[in-house]
């Protein structure tokens, strides 16, 4: 496969990837925000999915049309949905030869479904969540088509690589910029709070079911760093991450497959052989950090090895 | 209303030939089509219009136009009502086209090697050397098979009393293709039945024609070699072209910046290593090829292409330097080509042409440049071309200097009036000019043309000026089998 085919596909994958993210946070933000509109305040979202300065996330951080304007479609922001989508689409433009007509026409249509701006308007002034639930649709279109009509190639490998090392380091900010909030305060139960921190990342019911005891810090962060069947958790990420790479297998390319199953392998025996004691022990931002850093050194590490044409 | 009202209203220029009317009785050819719109209101045409337009956007069959830093999509404008061409007309065009086509091929051959037609006095020495797209880098190189145009795309019109003539031989990167081939995809979606019903023949086989002949010119002996598609990149308007032949073809569709020539072997950067590119075929203009032998600043191209090209360890179609073959003045000699290679007399007319190198010639254009076309000799979609009649006499006159500055780079043709078809216009069917290009593929086996073609049609009224960079649209084109 061409390098510059496999490094379109990653990044086509990670940003459909974070725009799920984003999608799911604001969505399950902004109903918080109706629950709690004096205590609300859009802070952490605006850590995790932007590059504002913290005087410029105070600026907005209470004015909820404000932050879903500059989140869904603000040009100026280089992590908006409208600029995320258009990435993605551009480079599945650039390897439309490499994935099917259906995934190239649902991402060509997701594009000019946010670039819709009757659509996008009522976000503004209507109730956002129905806006938002056509464009997270729209995405979850992306990941059936993917999963239906991708062939089990070199090239779905990239896509999954993409898409789990977006997700670990998601899921690691995540839960570090939120616990941050709380100052790492893990005596704080209060129960609205936890419950739309797990909304966010789609593991409040598995957290019910796993845990009957109500909501405990130690319990949210077993379930989002360590449980092996939570699909956003980061032992998740990882797991799929080596298993996607390994597929990639392949004597011509011996020395970059090395380098990369080293460091893979490495971060996935961090996660797995570590529990709650052991991670906070470390200390969570010590160890969320240090998990976040090695996913990033992997990234570099494929633009070296396997996406290098320029 | 109804849509049969509409056709009552179908107002042929009298001085044009039209492909649905003659003498206001309805053609046999498009008289199944006719029926069948006849059944259908004009709220139904319309809706069969936002589909069609729907259904291009989705798919992105689409270029970029990009302003103020922003792309915005636009569809290349579709009319929804077919052309229909006979099976006896379409036995005559492929029979001219092939003919032309093999002269053409014989043509190159001779100029880029022995040059007996210039030797004996057919097409003059200075006509070549002054061509600008005549490339010296390809003299005395033997191409595969002797082949330099695998694919052509002919542009054919038709006078008033219904004769085909020869517009232009596109030999170089012509495009298009595939717009012919979803134009018929989109027919079968917007109209049901119509096609089987109708008796079209089939264009779908085009791409695996092409492939057929790319695999025939590796210089490996391999079963598999590697064919790759050389695109100017996602900024380019016919990207979606590039996009969808490699898709039919399932070749990989590369960027210059993916390939890289090491001991003259082209190779492609792939994520195991180089990976050696047996047959390109490249939709970047010859002078962007090769930063080294050609433009130097040009990104498109690949360093070192030329030299590998040329020991022959890679094969490139087109062939590099066609265009002194389309070039619009030696267009002229094409009807001597013929006749001096295959003695035979042209069977496709040539629109008769006036050389403004020739101080005869452009007085007497001069003379009438009211009842001229005059284009650039290298020119293509349309740019910097003068229309006599609709001209202004100032800018006639501004012509005219830019004329003389450089005379050998222009032709001048009487203006031809260009045949008309059936086009939906606002709820109505008007005549609209059309022209044809159907698509010839020459492989070692010999010369194929695909049953259809692209019709490209002047949208505006009275227009004569079809290309799509002048307002032009296209049509679905319908050869019909015997």
């Amino acid at each position: 496969m061409l390098s510059r085919v496999a490094d379109s596909l990653y990044w086509m994958s990670r940003y459909m990837e974070r725009t799920d993210g984003i999608l799911r946070m604001l969505r399950i933000n902004y109903a918080s925000s109706q629950d709690d509109i004096h205590e609300f305040s859009w802070k952490p979202v605006l850590q995790i999915f932007t590059y504002l300065e913290e005087d410029q996330v105070a600026a907005i951080s209470r004015n909820t049309r404000a932050v879903l304007q500059y989140m869904v479609t603000d040009k100026e922001n280089s992590n908006s949905v409208l600029n995320i989508v258009t990435l993605a689409r551009e480079n599945a433009r650039g390897v439309q030869d490499h994935i099917t007509k259906e995934l190239w026409q649902c991402l060509n249509d997701f594009y000019h479904t946010i670039r819709n701006e009757q659509l996008v308007q009522g976000l503004y002034t209507d109730d956002p969540v129905s806006i938002l639930d056509v464009l997270i649709r729209q995405g979850l279109l992306y990941y059936g088509i993917t999963d239906i009509t991708m062939a089990r190639g070199e090239g779905y490998a990239f896509l999954n690589i993409g898409k789990f090392l977006e997700r670990g380091t998601q899921s690691a900010d995540i839960l570090d910029i939120k616990f941050s909030d709380l100052e790492y305060d893990f005596t704080r139960t209060d129960t609205t709070w936890w419950r739309y921190l797990l909304l966010s990342i789609s593991g409040y019911e598995l957290y019910l079911k796993t845990y009957r005891s109500g909501f405990e810090a130690r319990n949210v962060v077993e379930l989002i760093v360590l449980n092996p069947d939570f699909p956003r958790s980061i032992l998740y990420s990882v797991n799929r991450l080596q298993l996607h790479f390994q597929r990639l297998k392949d004597d011509l390319n011996r020395e970059g497959y090395q380098k990369l199953d080293f460091m893979i392998g490495k971060i996935h025996s961090r996660v797995k052989y570590s529990t709650v004691d052991s991670i906070l022990q470390q200390g969570l931002h010590g160890f969320l950090r240090s998990v976040k850093d090695e996913l990033y050194e992997v990234g570099v590490a494929f633009n070296h090895h396997y996406f290098a044409y320029l | 209303m109804q849509t049969s009202e509409l056709l009552n209203n179908y107002n042929v220029d009298p001085r044009t030939w039209d492909e649905m009317y003659s003498s206001s009785t309805v053609r046999e050819q498009y008289k199944g089509v006719v029926d069948f719109l006849r059944q259908m209101s004009i709220d139904e045409l319309g809706k069969k219009e936002e589909l069609a337009k729907r259904l291009f956007m989705s798919q992105g069959i689409t270029f970029t136009v990009y302003s103020s830093g922003e792309g915005i999509e636009k569809i290349f404008p579709f009319d929804i009502i077919p052309r229909i061409i006979t099976a006896a007309e379409w036995t005559y065009i492929e029979e001219g086209i092939r003919q032309r086509l093999k002269a053409l091929n014989l043509f190159l051959k001779d100029v880029y090697n022995s040059q007996f037609i210039l030797k004996d006095g057919v097409v003059p020495f200075e006509m070549i050397y002054s061509c600008p797209h005549f490339l010296r880098e390809m003299h005395g190189f033997p191409v595969p098979h002797d082949i330099y145009v695998h694919i052509a795309g002919i542009d054919l019109i038709r006078d008033h009393d219904g004769t085909f003539y020869i517009l232009e031989d596109n030999l170089r990167t012509p495009s298009g293709v595939s717009y012919m081939l979803e134009n018929r995809e989109i027919t079968k979606r917007i109209f049901p039945d119509l096609i089987p019903t109708n008796n079209v023949r089939t264009v779908t086989e085009y791409p695996n024609i092409l492939h057929r002949n790319l695999v025939s010119l590796s210089p490996r002996q391999t079963a598999h070699p590697n064919i790759v598609l050389l695109t100017p990149g996602i900024y380019n308007s016919a990207y979606f072209e590039h996009t969808t032949l490699a898709r039919l073809m399932g070749v990989e569709l590369v960027e210059g910046r993916d390939l890289v020539v090491d001991n003259h072997r082209v190779y492609m950067k792939t994520t195991s290593g180089l990976q050696q590119v047996d047959v390109i075929y490249r939709r970047v203009d010859d002078h962007f090829l090769d930063p080294l032998v050609f433009q130097p600043d040009s990104m498109l191209g690949v360093a070192g292409l030329m030299s590998a090209y040329r020991k022959g360890n890679v094969a490139i179609v087109n062939a590099v330097g066609n265009g002194v073959a389309d070039d619009k003045a030696i267009y002229t000699y094409v009807p001597a080509m013929i006749r001096y290679y295959l003695n035979e007399e042209p069977i496709l007319k040539n629109v008769p042409t006036y050389q403004l190198g020739n101080p005869e010639e452009r007085e007497h254009v001069f003379a009438n440049m009211n009842q001229m076309v005059v284009k650039k000799t290298n020119g293509s979609g349309g740019y910097g071309m003068l229309m006599g009649h609709t001209a202004s006499d100032e800018e006639i006159d501004r012509y005219k200097e830019e004329i003389l500055k450089d005379p050998r780079q222009y032709i001048a043709q009487p203006i031809i009036s260009l045949s008309s078809a059936p086009c939906y216009m606002n709820g109505h069917l008007a005549p609209r000019r059309v022209d044809l290009r159907p698509y010839a593929l020459c492989g070692p086996a010999g010369i194929e043309i695909v049953p259809g073609g692209l019709t490209r049609v002047a949208l505006r009224e009275g227009s004569l000026v079809v290309n799509s960079s002048q307002g032009g649209g296209s049509k679905d084109t319908w050869v019909l089998a015997g």
